[in-house]
């Protein structure tokens, strides 16, 4: 059952891939942008900028620059996105698969932890919100799950950045670190394995850089934290007093479980929703936590993303957004089969 | 030879009693605003952005003297990086200036190139709502019309646009805006275009639903059993009793829109420097706030919150009694 459903899953996935590149694709290359000039410079003769085009492949029509793309009948050197090379970088030079590789973790790390911490927040003030209605836990949760939701990440982010790391090395606190990358550069970086800084500064045993690098993710999960927890609240007590309202509640509590028990219960449906929730923030926040990259120079996919659209780096826009797409669903699909594991209506 | 019941069948079968017709829904908002604490602060909110904006376009665009911002918001005062006059002295320099006719403080102070943050605090609503109102109004325009075609012609043409859709509300927002923005120039209208094409597909999706569930009410057929063309069957019968949930979801979008409207000038792929834009002033005080200057970034960052706060409430109070 699992197996089918997953393999039908993935062909809906591949499908819809096929699609986004092919929109992508398109899309920039119907924009009036010219990334010939930006490369050679507004000053470059016509010889100087025909050789740079026909060097970058923009000199063919689109449907011929589309086989070069995926490797099908290309005319030029070098694989397609078919046999899973997603070109090289015009303004690096280096294969954008390798970048990618290198900046998606960065991105993936500081989002899990913040979407982990803001689940695990989330579930006991929901709880406590539903379980008594209009008591002042429901109220303030009621307000916080409007107000966070209405927040700019970015500026959160840089008042924190003032308050935490500014003003409290004023006061001679201990403070948070600048705002400069994962790590202090007098720390050594562990090994590369999993491109999760916590997790490879456990397997190289580095004590030191694990510290450092948790002191530097504290602020980033922090402000997301902030930003998204708003939102999984609301629908985590939205569902809890419909899931509380429901007949078999109702049964739990006329057979004489105690309320602690009814409310786990209730709380196993009512999660499973915000389970999507979370996942449908985890593909927004792929491509979504740019500014807070940015504030904290994370360096990570957003950050790749923004310098190469400034660029006009047609395939590494093309890379990012497919790489984007392609975890955000399979995100999608863990998500629904961990859906199903938690709620016995569901079946595949 | 039969007759397709007319005007007159169905008149005596609501007279009769025998079809119920249903109570017209009033939107009492006054009676809301007077009750409903959030609501009336999220109305007034963004009725004073609203004014804001409106002063400072009819100054810009029709040079009328509205203008309301004690400096000009895009030139240059001799004083850089002012900051702002402590809060205890507030009451003294107002006196002063509305009644003995002073020079006014910089009452947010002045960024680091000398502009005057309170004035382009307030100046900046002409750029964010006008993108923000346009951008939202112009993809419900859109959605509902697209949604409007595809719930109610249920056919191939109508699906293979329903895929396109979906496949748009599939790709990741922020990073979408960025590329429109960024590939097509950095104008104000190629956002609004960015975001009403961004925000389409939410509302094709919310129309479709409802126009779905309504064409299959008695109404739509009695409108087409006394003759009604189609399209005057959807656009006069369906489209009008499907557009309350397009109605709440238009403000969320605003505020929305707002957001990502700032978001993109903060990493430098919106509007250009140095229109006054809430997002553009907090990314330009940017890099001062680790010196310590911290008003360059700070009251822009309250006016988005509190706006987009303000929208997201008069969206709660009315999903709360209509949806």
């Amino acid at each position: 059952m699992l197996l089918r459903f997953v393999t039908r899953r993935l062909a809906v996935a591949i499908i819809q891939l096929i699609g986004i590149s092919l929109f992508v694709f398109f899309m920039i290359r119907i924009l009036p942008a010219d990334p010939v000039a930006r490369l050679v410079g507004l000053n470059a003769t016509k010889e100087a900028y025909d050789l740079a085009a026909h060097n970058l492949g923009l000199d063919q029509p689109w449907g011929q620059q589309l086989l070069n793309y995926l490797g099908i009948y290309s005319n030029r050197p070098g694989d397609g996105v078919l046999q899973g090379d997603l070109g090289d970088s015009w303004v690096t030079s280096a294969p954008i698969l390798e970048e990618l590789l290198r900046f998606l973790p960065i991105t993936l790390e500081f989002i899990t932890y913040a979407l982990l911490i803001a689940f695990l927040i989330a579930v006991p003030m929901a709880m406590a919100a539903a379980t008594k209605p209009g008591k002042t836990a429901d109220r303030v949760t009621f307000v916080w799950g409007l107000f966070a939701g209405a927040q700019p990440e970015f500026w959160w982010g840089l008042m924190f950045v003032f308050f935490f790391f500014f003003q409290f090395h004023e006061w001679g606190f201990p403070s948070a670190p600048a705002p400069l990358g994962r790590l202090n550069p007098m720390v050594s970086e562990p090994h590369t394995v999993t491109g999760f800084i916590l997790i490879d500064s456990l397997i190289a045993g580095n004590f030191r850089a694990f510290l450092d690098g948790a002191h530097h993710l504290m602020l980033p999960v922090f402000t997301l934290v902030f930003v998204v927890s708003g939102a999984i609240i609301k629908m985590l007590r939205q569902n809890m007093i419909r899931v509380l309202q429901s007949d078999y509640i109702l049964y739990a509590r006329s057979a004489g479980l105690p309320p602690r028990q009814v409310g786990f219960y209730a709380m196993r449906a009512a999660m499973a929703p915000a389970m999507t929730l979370v996942g449908i923030f985890y593909g927004f926040l792929l491509g979504g936590a740019v500014p807070i990259e940015l504030i904290y120079s994370l360096g990570g996919i957003g950050e790749y993303s923004i310098r190469s659209i400034l660029a006009f780096d047609y395939p590494a826009i093309q890379g990012t957004v497919l790489i984007i797409a392609m975890v955000s669903l399979l995100i999608y699909l863990v998500i629904d089969i961990l859906h199903a594991a938690i709620d016995p209506r569901v079946t595949f | 030879m039969t007759t397709t019941p007319g005007p007159q069948v169905a008149a005596t079968a609501v007279a009769s009693g025998a079809v119920v017709i249903p109570k017209r829904r009033r939107i009492d908002i006054w009676r809301k605003y007077k009750e409903e604490k959030l609501f009336a602060f999220g109305c007034t909110m963004v009725a004073i952005m609203l004014v804001l904006a409106l002063c400072e376009i009819l100054h810009v665009e029709l040079g009328l003297p509205t203008r309301i911002t004690p400096y000009d918001p895009n030139f240059a005062t001799g004083n850089v990086s002012v900051p702002p006059p402590p809060l205890a002295d507030w009451p003294g320099l107002l006196v002063d200036t509305i009644f003995n006719g002073a020079k006014p403080p910089h009452w947010f102070g002045t960024d680091n190139s000398g502009l005057d943050v309170f004035s382009r605090t307030i100046a900046a609503p002409r750029t964010d709502m006008t993108i923000a109102l346009v951008a939202a109004l112009t993809s419900m325009l859109i959605g509902t019309f697209v949604g409007l075609i595809c719930g109610f012609y249920r056919n191939v043409a109508t699906e293979v646009v329903m895929r396109i859709s979906d496949l748009l509300q599939s790709f990741p927002v922020f990073i979408t805006a960025m590329v429109l923005v960024a590939l097509s120039g950095r104008q104000v209208w190629n956002i609004v275009l960015a975001l009403a094409i961004v925000y389409a597909p939410i509302f094709v999706r919310l129309t479709r639903a409802e126009v779905m569930s309504q064409s299959v009410r008695g109404y739509v057929e009695a409108a087409r059993a006394v003759g009604n063309p189609e399209w005057k069957v959807a656009f006069r019968h369906v489209l009008p009793n499907s557009l309350i949930p397009s109605l709440i979801q238009v403000s969320s979008t605003i505020g929305f829109a707002i957001l990502l409207t700032s978001g993109l000038s903060f990493v430098g792929a919106g509007v250009r420097p140095p229109t006054p834009e809430w997002g553009l002033m907090i990314s330009l005080g940017a890099p001062q706030i680790i010196l310590g200057e911290w008003w360059q970034s700070i009251f822009p960052g309250v006016a988005i919150s509190l706006t987009v706060f303000s929208f997201a409430a008069v969206g709660h109070g009315l999903e709360e009694d209509y949806g």
